[in-house]
């Protein structure tokens, strides 16, 4: 059973008796919250489901553990058998107490006495947890009058204004009779998070409280987390699949499998010392925004164990790359691992994974792939697609019967770009910045748009007819960003590889040998054509949607956000296969993701959108590692980093508000709202930004990095549209938790 | 408000202007009360009849066009909607055929309405319980049961009640009985004349309500919100009641709203069953009896109230829903 994980790193004199105590089955006094055996199964028409067996943690005062995992792992169902949120049919055993107090087996009625006063819980999608018909103050008075029903109307009230502002909502006084519809999705978190904290909770769940929301939003909502974790000295459990965002927060990492706590321990053994194949694996499998260094990601192949049928051996031993035979019989338990105080591994082989074991080497990832065009300069390749000026205006409009213009939306305003031949060109930036409608404007080209698209050397002015179209079409196809809405599910894959071969014309005997082809090119089991897409995984059916895309052997594949809904284990497999498929088939990539670390990972350039325009574009490397424009510096900070001390320690720009509505978009530099940079300006600088339009312009090296630069300075190939990139941050805008590492040896 | 309320207003005048037109020339090209006058006997001429249907502006001889004129003439410039072949005014008759269908239903749908709306909420707590599968299996089997059937059958029921007790304790049909004195017993009286069509309007028509409610609560029963007021330390039962309950009752009010001007409007099977003259049952005979006037006008009063009804509906929504706004 648990020890002295959670708590505080151990003293290396401890008394052999106490340590003794503290590996018993006895939680310490002092823990807020102690889980001991939980064990969760739902009854459901297939069978009993497993769904948690058997965590175990106790939570000091004022720390945070993280609860990491991938979907189905049990992290979600663990946190509200706590709460005792879950529906009567679950049957839970174990326990759970908080500062000592049994919770499970308590009614509905004795619960409410502990929810949302000791204990809190904020949830994952901030757009539906807010009741629709109540303004956000009515909600939050309402959890303070459950808990103090002798509170005035005025002290409740201040109260309420006090959490708006503590949460970060300008106005508070004035927001509290806003519903919640009138709040944009990061703002709404806030609320849930005031909401949360009103009664002072001794602990506080989060679950997945940033999943839904953009990079520069999460890493405010997390800043405002970690306020109110500061404010209230609640201690807090983290769930999430995002090893990034618990790396800098969480004191201690609990990491789930099928159900299963697998490893537990300091944040820091878990990162930089892991003792499980799935923790490896897990670790090796997210790309890293901050490093230039490409090598293959860890794929982990097959998919999380069914929980209806428990498992004999270790429930990871399918996957893993290290499986024996004495992996297969029975559950290896949660054994302290050598060497380490407080890690703890479920894994047989724990003892033999240290820290100079490669992830890679054991999960075999696959080498580098080389493409025959990487030799080639840039500027020798053929152009595969390219935009000039393109723009898209919505007009906006009032009235019924008679439409009255009253704006523009410039979702698109005039981009330029091209991709050569046997590159990856990425575009990224926070919803509402463009990149969805640069897509469709490609992917709908027609002759009467704004600006220019030529797709494989035919422009888009000259596509009046069905052959040219057909043509252009041939070139480019489409992967979608949800594999499982992008296929018919009453095709079979067969059916929905064949159905663009049919429609080149291509006769059945072809058809068949190409299709055998696509299955093994994209790592699916050719004798697997005959299913239907919901016979496979998440992960193999963005393969038939790769497959599908390659089928007519186009130059460019349009990616949008091609692994964002899939799980972190098997996402790294689709990327190797991209990437495996770009270097052999010499393909092109368009594409739009909102995760910068898969960006730097595949891509050999990049541009930041932000209201639609590009106001940084050029070599990946070169805008993530120098990044010009205040706003790459901005999205590049708010990325989580997978790496305990670098998050840290670093500097995080954490930007103020929201994405203004277009509408609102100011005359001058679009940016000049949020900008960090612009907040520092002296006013005579800020006039500038105001009322001219930065242009795109190509990276002016100073004389120092000139001398150091080894290519002629007109070469490199970085662009960016700001008057003052080298100017002053504003203070205020700038965080850093703290600079000394505490858990430093 | 007051500009949507015109704005709303201005498309309904049009569009029933619109149905009413299209109606009448229907009706005009189709019914023909002249034919309907040869069959009495002593068997009238032609021209006696077309001079009796001429001076009561039913003129045969007229094109459709020049009658559409005259009528809508008579309606514009001195709000009088014509007559029917037998002579009756048309606005005489329609105020007393109002009210009378007003009476039938009004008890009825409001009991429709409260019992339907709770019954929902109530099966809908219980959730596959014994309860929910009684009352949602009625509700199904009165949406399946046509509604004369059901009404006959509530009359059976009374009857045998009336022969059992062995005295008439309910009236299975008419609005009263004639000749009564003010007072006590004409109270009684009307009563006994209530009861029966009202209990069999209500126990047909509260099974939609009940299954809507239900279905609108369930949705909402297991959603975030729910689950947010039950972590701020809310009952099950308090977080429903609370706020599952009120996201829930937007679409069933919206419904509501729609159905209150149908009070008016009145039925034609249970004015006919019970034999209430109301406007529902004119608008059938109308048609029997070849009169043009009297089933446009009912045409007409049938599109004031769909009108009447959905801009209540949109008032409804707005009253419950902060996400809606009426500009």
């Amino acid at each position: 059973m648990s020890s002295g994980t959670f708590i505080e790193p151990a003293d290396p004199a401890q008394a052999p008796a106490e340590q003794l105590h503290v590996a018993g089955n006895h939680p310490p006094s002092d823990a807020v919250l102690s889980v001991q055996d939980l064990n969760v199964s739902f009854n459901t028409e297939n069978g009993l489901v497993h769904a948690v067996r058997g965590v175990d943690f106790h939570l000091m005062p004022g720390k945070t553990l993280g609860i990491v995992g991938e979907s189905g792992s049990g992290k979600s169902v663990t946190s509200l058998a706590i709460m005792g949120l879950l529906p009567p049919t679950a049957e839970i055993s174990g326990s759970v107490r908080l500062r000592g107090r049994e919770l499970l087996g308590l009614s509905d009625k004795a619960m409410c006495a502990y929810r949302g006063n000791d204990i809190a819980m904020v949830f994952q999608d901030p757009l539906s947890s807010l009741t629709p018909v109540y303004t956000v103050g009515t909600q939050i008075i309402e959890a303070l009058t459950i808990h103090n029903p002798g509170m005035s109307n005025q002290a409740k009230e201040a109260r309420a204004v006090e959490l708006l502002a503590m949460v970060g909502i300008p106005s508070p006084k004035n927001r509290l009779k806003a519903f919640p519809h009138e709040f944009s999705g990061g703002m709404r978190q806030r609320v849930m998070i005031a909401i949360a904290i009103a009664n002072n909770p001794r602990v506080l769940i989060a679950d997945e409280p940033t999943t839904a929301l953009d990079v520069t939003i999460q890493a405010q909502v997390l800043e405002v987390l970690h306020t109110a974790q500061e404010e209230t000295g609640a201690a807090v459990v983290m769930i999430t699949h995002d090893l990034g965002v618990v790396a800098g927060i969480a004191d201690d990492i609990m990491v789930m499998y099928a159900g299963k706590p697998v490893e537990t321990g300091r944040v820091d053994d878990i990162y930089y010392n892991p003792r499980m194949p799935y923790t490896m694996g897990l670790l090796g499998a997210v790309p890293r925004v901050d490093v230039a260094e490409k090598s293959s990601l860890v794929p982990i192949d097959g998919i999380p164990p069914n929980l209806l049928h428990t498992p004999t051996g270790c429930s990871f031993a399918p996957r893993c790359p290290l499986v024996a035979d004495a992996c297969l019989t029975g559950e290896p338990p949660l054994l302290p691992a050598a060497g380490d105080t407080g890690h703890k591994a479920a894994c047989i082989k724990s003892d033999e994974l240290g820290t100079d074991v490669d992830a890679l080497e054991i999960f075999s990832a696959p080498p580098v792939p080389v493409s025959r065009f990487d030799s080639i300069p840039r500027g020798e390749r053929a152009t595969v697609l390219e935009l000039r000026d393109v723009r898209k205006h919505f007009p906006l409009t009032k009235g019924a019967l008679l439409k009255r213009r009253i704006g523009t939306v410039k979702a698109v305003d005039g981009l330029s770009f091209d991709i050569r031949e046997g590159e990856c060109f990425s575009i990224v930036g926070e919803s509402g910045s463009g990149k969805t409608t640069t897509l469709l404007e490609i992917m709908e080209f027609h002759a009467d748009q704004d600006g220019e698209v030529v797709i494989g050397g035919i422009s888009n002015n000259r596509a009046a007819d069905a052959k040219t179209k057909a043509a252009m079409r041939r070139e480019m196809q489409m992967v979608f960003q949800d594999p499982t809405g992008a296929l018919d599910p009453r095709f079979t894959v067969y059916e929905v590889l064949a159905e663009p071969l049919q429609n080149a014309g291509m006769d059945k005997k072809a058809i068949r040998k190409r299709i055998m082809e696509l299955m093994k090119l994209v790592g699916l089991q050719p004798d697997h054509v005959n299913r239907f897409p919901n016979q496979f995984s998440g992960g193999q059916r963005q393969r038939v949607g790769i497959a599908r895309a390659l089928a007519v052997n186009p130059k460019l594949v349009v990616l949008d956000e091609p692994v964002s809904a899939l799980d972190v284990s098997v996402q790294a497999g689709v990327i190797n296969l991209l990437d495996k498929l770009r270097a052999e088939l010499g393909l092109s990539y368009l594409m739009v993701a909102h995760d910068l670390s898969v960006v730097r990972h595949i891509s050999n350039r990049v541009a930041v959108m932000y209201l639609g325009k590009i106001v940084e574009i050029g070599e990946v490397d070169r805008v993530f590692d120098n990044p010009r424009h205040p706003y790459t510096r901005a999205l590049l900070s708010a990325i989580p980093v997978p790496d305990p001390h670098f998050e840290r320690t670093r500097e995080r720009i954490i930007l103020k508000g929201d994405l203004p509505s277009p509408l609102d978009a100011p005359k001058g530099c679009n940016f000049a709202t949020r900008c960090p940079v612009f907040a520092a300006l002296p006013a005579v600088k800020q006039e500038k930004c105001l009322t001219l339009e930065p242009p795109l312009e190509a990276v002016r090296p100073s004389p120092a990095a000139q001398a150091l630069e080894s290519q002629p300075a007109s070469s490199a190939d970085q662009k960016f549209a700001c008057f003052f990139p080298d100017g002053e941050l504003d203070e205020d805008m700038l965080v850093v938790h703290d600079t000394a590492d505490p858990h430093a040896p | 408000m007051l500009r949507y309320l015109a704005k709303r207003g201005i498309t309904y005048v049009f569009m029933i202007f619109l149905t009413t037109s299209a109606g009448y020339f229907l009706a005009v090209s189709s019914l023909k009360p002249a034919l309907l006058e040869q069959e009495r006997i002593p068997r009238p001429t032609p021209e006696q009849v077309a001079n009796s249907m001429r001076l009561k502006g039913l003129d045969p001889e007229l094109s459709p066009w020049e009658r559409y004129v005259e009528w809508l003439t008579a309606i514009v410039t001195r709000w009088d909607w014509g007559r029917s072949p037998n002579g009756a005014f048309i606005n005489a008759e329609f105020g007393d055929r109002v009210w009378i269908s007003t009476r039938l239903f009004l008890a009825s749908i409001i009991l429709t309405l409260v019992i339907g709306v709770a019954l929902g909420v109530y099966s809908a707590a219980r959730q596959y319980k014994f309860q929910d599968r009684v009352i949602t299996s009625y509700s199904y089997l009165a949406y399946i049961v046509p509604a004369p059937i059901a009404y006959f059958l509530v009359q059976l029921g009374a009857i045998n009640i009336n022969e059992t007790v062995g005295e008439r304790i309910f009236f299975v049909t008419g609005i009263s009985t004639p000749g009564m004195a003010p007072g006590w017993a004409q109270f009684v009286d009307m009563l006994a004349h209530y009861a029966v069509p009202t209990i069999a309007i209500t126990l047909v028509g509260w099974g939609s309500y009940q299954i809507a409610q239900r279905q609108y609560l369930l949705d909402n029963v297991n959603a975030d919100f729910v689950r947010t007021a039950r972590a701020k330390g809310l009952t099950r039962n308090q977080a429903i009641s609370r706020h599952a309950l009120r996201v829930s009752f937007i679409p069933v009010a919206q419904s509501i709203a729609f159905t209150i001007p149908a009070i008016f409007a009145g039925g034609f099977f249970a004015e006919k069953i019970f034999a209430w003259p109301g406007v529902g049952s004119w608008s059938i005979d109308a048609i029997s009896l070849q009169d043009v006037n009297a089933a446009t006008a009912t045409l007409a009063y049938g599109s004031v109230i769909f009108a009447l009804g959905a801009i209540l509906a949109d008032f409804a929504t707005t009253l419950v829903d902060p996400r809606v706004r009426v500009q």
